[in-house]
């Protein structure tokens, strides 16, 4: 097989210049050696350039000169310029210094460029872990999720629930990976917080549209998180304490400056402190851990492994007869393996296994449901880059997914004596499926002003004797005005085999998994972007204005009134229609100087058709929202204190409320004699939900002991004007006036916090 | 651990009680239209409820306030013309007037009726039949204090009765008997402050209504919720009503509804046009009941 791929891209690719060399290496961490992902790589005579890989790995084809200059630039670290003797090819290993220490013009000049605007990418925003972990916290929590939230054309959802949605599409439409593993469920506490410990991160970058052909098995984004790999030259300890729990990290060399390694873990304690106050039904608890390693076997070969566990379990008991019990979490192993052919084909192996379950109890209203649902994935894949000359990088490979789902679920009425029905998850029917996908893309730099990424994906999937296949061409096109401004397009086609089926009612996050099948057909995408990039004041503030126009067919909804008992076939109560979603989206983004941060606003208008609800009529999504505002800012005050504030605000999500009610005589009947005349799906809006967050920190080099750590307190506060936000609205006749009512239920009014952090 | 410990407290207080409030919801636009309904049985008179809807959360919520007074309502048939005049009587459970349009004529068996009701410039008609209507034989009663259904485990009065063969059919549950103050209906106590130390005689309609497809011709079991509260010895007469396909579908949907309003997890049931199309809502049907059984509650 790595002969055809070689092959491939040798047909691919074109001749190499006899004129021309290549200088590869790796961008690190001067002082962790820690791989720097997307890290600038400019020829200073040419002009041309390329960025890092996710291994920190670069290769740049330079014409043979007898020195030119190599500018390797980071966001957070100071510009490096290195002069080589160009004759023949080279191996550059750049070790950058971290910029942190510093404030004003030193940090003002330092890593600043113009890729962004340069690049034949679009709708791609690469998350800095510095506003991560400048960003306010909630409960002392620093959280990569909410950051996500803040972004253009994301939002969250209500509060309580899990996950984000991007551009018009479902939760279920968003490929989170950890080091490459799926993570079907990246969230503690339903969405207050993420399962991602910042601490043990690298790299967060989030794809929302022009999706290079790498990339598929969802419709609407990808969200790509790198752990740390560790520090190579030293051991380092940092941890903190919060409300809600600890955490702790361990890094260091195994072999120096060859292999590390970095376990991570995260707690929370409420459950302990807390025994004594609450009832056995209130009780929470989470944990995670992440734990990575890897080995240097030569200048060609490098091994990773990485590991992650996050648990949680959740009992509530709340308004409107509502509680829940909850236990859900993933655990995902990534066994990776880089090799170097020559200097210009890079390639990766992985194998990864990741193993998701969610089981949830809930009642509400009277009314109870059981579900469970696990997906266990094998997954092996491998990829090649290979870069012949500075006007293409051409990537190619192959992946295999080995899922088994086993869903189930059921709802009943709470029964006035006896139990209630359970799942015992191991007699659930399991769902097999394959999943393989082959692509091929080029990013060619067909002028100095206009760049190309094309590239073509094709999916196969099978499940219980039935085959889904697909081509999916990607293409994202860049038209360079001038150095700091471009013009960009893009269309993609996107598949996806794995579905969520979203309950439209229920406040809790009771969304079932199933697999392609017979009936589910895969859901496809096309979206078409277009753009407009600029960068202001010398490539530190950067603004961007995107267009969109996503469809998506074959989504998939629960018919009306279907009650799942525990013999239902799942699929059989399923409906499939269409949906499109629109928008603007505008930002800015400011990385330099004490004030550091971004503002965006979406306008976007996202709608669903199916035959079989709404009398057939088109109807807003659930999830759509008009108006989507977030601004996200931090200011240096000092040498030692940082002030960060974000503030948000979106349209209220949509829900169905019954425009007229109908009196039936019923004469002695369980039920009351009033019906609901629904005129349209999705007809009322909650409340606008607003927010603002900030925090205090300050960070201090310190001795202890005789011995220099850095330690942080961070004080904060979560929705400080304390806005109580809908979670869930509910309709109800009140029993003195016989009146009908609608009571909203809130979860978070001001939450203070106050937190600890320390490293050695 | 002293500043922990009291923002733990508060930060608990917060997030385990979560705020509940009324609160005032922009309602969607809404043009109130009829809701008509009318189950003719042979032998009665006919009886038509000609209401209005209103928007969800308009006040008005009782009978008199949501007839619409003052329309024409006539039942023609080979019979004659019926015009059915505005009437009312007191429920007593619910100490309120029930207003209706009565007629004088009684339905009979074999026929074809057409219903036509004018209000204003707005004219509604509909036909309902009494020719494939045929009594259902029930051939036994039973009790059952366990049973589990879509509204989960419950006890269950199970009537056993003969499909009519040749024909769909559709059917529904009633059982007519005497409730007073210490009755329950579901679980909570009837308060009716008109009711006194009085009784009152009752027709308790089963909320779910049933198809023969599948089984035409043969003995079907139907176990049924009690809605109101029994002790040993309570008695009451169960009939099957034989009902004709309109409604059926009416009370089908609405039961649907139902199900869907008060199950969160389950996707709201939009009514479909009926024999009115967008005009008006509700059925204009046909029934027969089976000979009645008597029935005692054995706990």
């Amino acid at each position: 097989m790595k002969n055809i791929i070689l092959s491939l891209l040798l047909v691919l690719g074109l001749t190499v210049s006899a004129q021309k060399i290549t200088v590869s290496g790796y961008v690190k961490d001067g002082i962790t050696k820690e791989a720097l992902i997307g890290a600038t790589v400019v020829n200073a005579n040419t002009k041309t350039g390329t960025s890092t890989n996710q291994y920190g790995f670069f290769s740049l084809t330079v014409p043979v000169a007898d020195t030119i200059e190599i500018l390797i630039s980071y966001q957070g670290y100071k510009l490096q310029a290195k002069k080589i003797v160009a004759k023949e090819n080279l191996q550059l290993d750049v070790l950058l210094d971290n910029a942190n220490n510093n404030l004003g013009e030193v940090v003002v000049t330092a890593g600043r460029n113009n890729r962004n605007v340069q690049k034949a990418q679009m709708g791609v925003i690469d998350v800095p872990i510095k506003a991560i972990k400048n960003l306010p916290v909630l409960m002392g929590e620093r959280d990569v999720l909410k950051i996500i939230q803040l972004l253009p054309g994301v939002q969250g959802g209500q509060e309580g629930t899990t996950g984000f949605y991007v551009r018009g599409g479902n939760l279920d439409q968003n490929l989170v990976q950890l080091d490459e593993a799926t993570v079907y469920n990246p969230n503690h506490l339903f969405g207050l917080f993420s399962t991602f410990n910042v601490n043990s991160i690298n790299h967060v970058q989030l794809i929302k549209g022009g999706f290079p052909a790498e990339y598929g098995g969802r419709l609407s984004s990808i969200l790509n998180i790198t752990m740390k790999e560790g520090n190579k030259a030293k051991y380092q300890t940092e941890g903190g304490i919060g409300l809600l729990s600890a955490n702790l990290t361990f890094q260091g060399p195994i072999q120096k400056n060859k292999s590390s390694f970095i376990i991570s873990a995260r707690r929370s304690y409420i459950d302990l402190l807390l025994k004594p106050f609450t009832s056995k039904s209130t009780a929470y608890r989470f944990y995670d851990l992440n734990a990575k390693m890897n080995y240097e076997l030569g200048k060609k070969d490098h091994l990773y492994f990485s590991f992650f566990k996050g648990n949680d379990n959740a009992g509530y008991t709340g308004a409107n007869s509502f509680n829940y019990h909850t236990d859900f979490g993933n655990t995902t192993a990534t066994f990776r393996w880089n090799h170097l052919l020559g200097s210009k084909i890079f390639s990766n192996t992985s194998l990864v296994y990741n193993d998701y379950h969610l089981g949830l109890g809930t009642t509400q209203n009277n009314y109870y449901e059981v579900l469970y649902t696990g997906i266990k994935d094998i997954n092996a894949k491998t990829d090649f880059t290979y870069t012949p000359n500075s006007k293409h990088k051409i990537k190619a490979g192959i992946t295999y997914t080995y899922h088994t789902l086993y869903p189930a679920a059921v709802s009943a009425k709470i029964p006035r004596r006896g139990n209630q029905i359970t799942i015992n998850k191991d007699s659930i029917t399991k769902r097999p499926s394959n999943e393989f996908a082959f692509y091929a893309a080029d990013d060619y730099d067909v002028s100095k002003t206009f760049s190309l990424n094309y590239g073509v994906r094709i999916p196969l999937f099978t499940s219980s004797g039935i085959t889904y296949t697909a081509i999916e061409p990607r293409v994202t096109a860049k038209i360079s005005l001038n150095p700091t401004t471009s013009i960009k397009a893009s269309w993609t086609q996107m598949n996806q085999f794995l579905h969520s089926v979203p309950n439209s009612t229920a406040s809790l996050p009771t969304d079932i998994w199933l697999s392609s099948s017979a009936k589910v057909k895969p859901q496809q995408s096309s979206q078409i972007a277009v753009g407009l990039f600029k960068n202001f004041k010398d490539n530190s503030i950067e603004a961007s204005a995107e267009i969109y126009y996503k469809t998506m067919n074959n989504q998939v909804l629960f018919k009306e009134g279907s009650q799942i008992v525990l013999s239902t076939n799942l699929d059989s109560i399923l409906t499939f229609g269409n949906g499109k979603s629109y928008g603007l989206e505008l930002f800015v983004k400011k990385n330099f100087g004490r004030l550091t941060g971004w503002a965006s606003y979406t306008l976007s208008k996202t709608t669903q058709h199916f035959p079989e609800l709404n009398r057939g009529t088109e109807f807003p999504a659930s999830f759509d929202r008009r108006h989507n505002l977030s601004l996200a800012g931090s200011y240096e005050l000092s040498k030692h204190w940082t002030f960060s504030a974000d503030f948000v605000f979106y349209t209220g999500r949509a829900f169905t409320l019954p425009a007229g009610r109908i009196t039936v005589p019923v004469n002695g009947s369980l039920y009351d004699g009033v019906y609901y005349d629904f005129t349209s799906r999705n007809n009322a809006r909650f409340r606008n939900y607003h927010r603002l967050d900030v925090s205090f920190s300050n960070k201090k080099v310190v001795k202890f002991w005789g011995k220099k750590y850095e330690r942080e307190w961070v004080f904060g506060a979560y929705n400080l004007y304390s806005r109580l936000n809908p979670y869930f609205v509910y309709l109800t006749t009140n029993a003195d006036t016989k009146q009908p009512e609608a009571r909203q239920v809130s979860l978070l009014p001001i939450i203070p916090s106050v937190s600890f952090n320390f490293k050695f | 651990m002293k500043i922990f410990f009291p923002l733990i407290i508060t930060f608990v207080l917060f997030i385990l009680y979560s705020c509940e409030k009324t609160i005032t919801i922009t309602p969607p636009s809404y043009t109130s239209k009829p809701s008509i309904q009318g189950m003719l049985e042979p032998d009665s008179v006919p009886v038509i409820y000609f209401n209005r809807t209103v928007p969800y959360f308009d006040p008005k919520v009782s009978f008199a306030s949501l007839v619409i007074r003052n329309a024409t309502v006539q039942i023609t048939s080979t019979s004659g013309t019926d015009v059915l005049r505005l009437d009312s009587s007191y429920d007593k459970l619910y100490c309120q007037y029930n207003y209706y349009y009565k007629g004088n004529i009684p339905v009979q068996l074999n026929n074809q009726y057409t219903l036509s009701i004018t209000n204003g410039a707005d004219t509604y008609t509909a036909t309902a039949s009494t020719s494939n209507l045929t009594k259902s034989v029930i051939d036994s009663t039973a009790f059952t204090a366990k049973f589990n259904d879509l509204y989960g485990e419950h006890e269950g009065v199970i009537v056993y009765f003969k499909d009519i063969p040749t024909q769909a059919n559709y059917y529904r549950y009633e059982m007519a008997r005497y409730v007073d103050t210490s009755t329950k209906l579901a679980s909570a106590k009837i308060a009716s402050v008109c009711l006194g130390r009085d009784s009152v005689w009752v027709h308790e309609i089963g909320r779910s209504v049933y198809s023969d497809a599948g089984q035409p011709g043969q003995q079907i079991k139907i176990v049924i919720e009690p809605a109101y509260s029994h002790t040993a010895g309570t008695r009451g007469l169960i009939y099957i009503q034989t009902i004709d396909k309109n409604a059926f579908d009416f009370f089908d949907q609405l039961d649907k509804q139902k199900l869907a309003q008060f199950n969160p997890f389950v996707e709201p049931v939009f009514l479909r046009d009926g024999q009115f199309g967008s005009k008006a809502v509700g059925y204009f049907s046909a029934m027969v009941k089976s000979i009645p059984v008597n029935y005692v509650y054995p706990e």
